[in-house]
């Protein structure tokens, strides 16, 4: 199953399913991202890219099957019986190290840029403010924006903002990176540079696992694609193969 | 003329349109301002002597720092009960938000009058006396009647803050709801504990939202401090109330106290003021 079997996968999704009430977002999801490796996810609008990502920081539960990040068991306890939902600290410090970034980049409005890329080190991680400031001011400096460190979100483009909430994820130093959506809120020009970002973020190897519908992140950054269909995995090919020869009718 | 001619005039000065019907109107309520004035004015209805006398009397200055400290007491304490109440509204759990739809219906649904003359006469009478014992003493450490503790001041503050709590709670409630929910994801994704997050983010920018609306709250209760002279509290209308009584300077008395009731706004908005310059909303 794994690619690397001596190597523990980054992110290990089981057997997962995820149903409200009535409708299913998808049933019986299974994939491996291994260490280092980007994968995109793909598909049509509500084939549930979305709600499998938000699943696996336990923001949205699961109905069934189990996720894995670098080993841990993603949200649940698991008991003889049951699997038993953790703690809120408990779910807290497991996303800690899964870095998320969001469609409408979600950068808090009364931070600066700055604020909000030490919001993470200094309120969850309790590091010292200095050392919080000196570790932004680099991640800033990475995305492009250490001139605007004291601008509010309001005064940034949107694809300024993003590479702000990219950083603010960085900063935690997180073993997976999630994207939903990186650049579907933006116009192509500003999607440019939030996807250059991305770009540079998989060539330090940085794991990530990205919902997406932008073809240039799936067939120039992502290693793999996981192509979703009506709640399940319709093909899950190397990047270059997908694009050269997919197997599944709707992804042709 | 003809169209070639209009397009080769030379530059010509713009004129706009006058507004000429608006200046009208603006005419006209000038006019019923001043009529109005004047008429009150030659009617002598404040003698402006004796409303000088007063305006200063000590009695009066103390009335207004009672209701100034009534009305901010009263502020202070009910946005921590509408804190309290907006929290459990939105907390998703039935029984939470039954008692805090309840406490906002019957708090907000009485006229403040009733509850205040309720709370100065009930409390004494659901609770004869009030008890403090230690454990493994015979005699109680503390034990009086009750009407002795409920002065005037806190039956007029407790009635003030629990009415005033039921409306600052839907303010409050309003606030949180108006925070975007992805600003909640990115925090709590982020590694924040539920309670981190409230702190950081949904706090600091319901608060940011909500500075209006309990300006205009805190207005409200200075004026509605007025109501505790119902139950003998000594705030201002009660001093001058008990000072025209005496003397029949009805009219000048009623002026002064205006006088103080319009310092206190101007003090609420100030503080207002600066609030939104210190907590912008971005």
């Amino acid at each position: 199953m794994s690619t690397a079997p001596e190597q523990t996968p980054a992110v290990s999704v089981v057997g997962v399913s995820k149903k409200w009430a009535a409708v299913s977002a998808f049933t019986d999801v299974s994939f491996d991202v291994p260490q280092g490796e980007v994968v995109a996810l793909l598909g049509p609008s509500g084939a549930g890219k979305s709600t499998l990502l938000r699943c696996v920081n336990h923001l949205e539960t699961i109905s069934a099957g189990r996720i894995y990040v670098h080993g841990d068991l993603i949200g649940y306890r698991l008991g003889d019986q049951a699997l038993y939902e953790l703690s809120d600290a408990e779910i807290s410090r497991q996303r800690q190290k899964i870095g998320m970034v969001f469609q409408h980049f979600n950068l808090f409005k009364h931070m600066t840029a700055l604020q909000n890329v030490m919001s993470g080190p200094v309120h969850v991680l309790q590091r010292p403010k200095a050392q919080a400031t000196a570790l932004a001011m680099d991640l800033l400096d990475k995305v492009g924006l250490k001139a605007k460190a004291d601008a509010y979100p309001s005064e940034l483009s949107g694809g300024q903002q993003q590479r702000v909430a990219i950083a603010r994820a960085l900063a935690m130093q997180p073993r997976v990176l999630l994207l939903d959506e990186p650049t579907s809120a933006l116009d192509p020009e500003l999607a440019q540079e939030v996807v250059e970002t991305i770009r540079k973020l998989a060539e330090e190897g940085q794991t990530m696992l990205i919902a997406t519908h932008d073809m240039g992140i799936a067939r120039d950054v992502a290693d793999r694609v996981i192509f979703m269909e009506g709640g399940r995995i319709a093909e899950d090919a190397r990047s270059k193969d997908f694009f050269t020869a997919p197997k599944s009718d709707r992804a042709r | 003329m003809a169209m070639t001619d209009r397009l080769s005039a030379p530059e010509l000065p713009i004129v706009h349109r006058r507004r000429w019907g608006a200046w009208l109107l603006g005419a006209v309520a000038l006019v019923v301002v001043v009529t109005i004035v004047h008429a009150a004015i030659r009617a002598r209805i404040v003698n402006l002597g004796v409303f000088a006398d007063y305006i200063f009397d000590p009695l009066i200055v103390m009335g207004a720092v009672n209701a100034l400290m009534l009305g901010t007491l009263a502020l202070f304490i009910a946005t921590i009960i509408g804190f309290i109440a907006a929290l459990m509204r939105v907390s998703g759990n039935p029984i939470l938000v039954a008692i805090s739809a309840t406490y906002v219906y019957l708090f907000r649904g009485t006229p403040m009058l009733i509850q205040l003359i309720f709370w100065f006469n009930a409390v004494p009478i659901m609770f004869p006396s009030i008890t403090i014992s230690l454990p493994f003493m015979a005699e109680p450490l503390v034990s009086t009647p009750t009407t002795s503790l409920v002065t005037p001041f806190l039956a007029a503050l407790a009635g003030l803050s629990l009415a005033e709590g039921a409306y600052m709670s839907e303010i409050i409630r309003a606030g949180i709801l108006a925070v975007d929910k992805g600003q909640r994801a990115a925090a709590t994704a982020l590694g924040m504990t539920q309670r981190q997050v409230l702190a950081q983010v949904v706090i600091p920018q319901a608060g940011r939202i909500i500075i209006p609306a309990a300006g205009n709250q805190y207005i409200m209760l200075l004026k509605s401090s007025s109501l505790a002279s119902a139950i003998g509290y000594l705030e201002l209308l009660r001093v001058a109330t008990d000072i025209y009584s005496s003397n029949f300077q009805v009219v000048e008395l009623l002026a002064v106290a205006a006088f103080w009731y319009l310092v206190m706004t101007a003090f609420a908005t100030a503080i207002q003021t600066v609030l939104e310059k210190v907590f912008p909303q971005r």
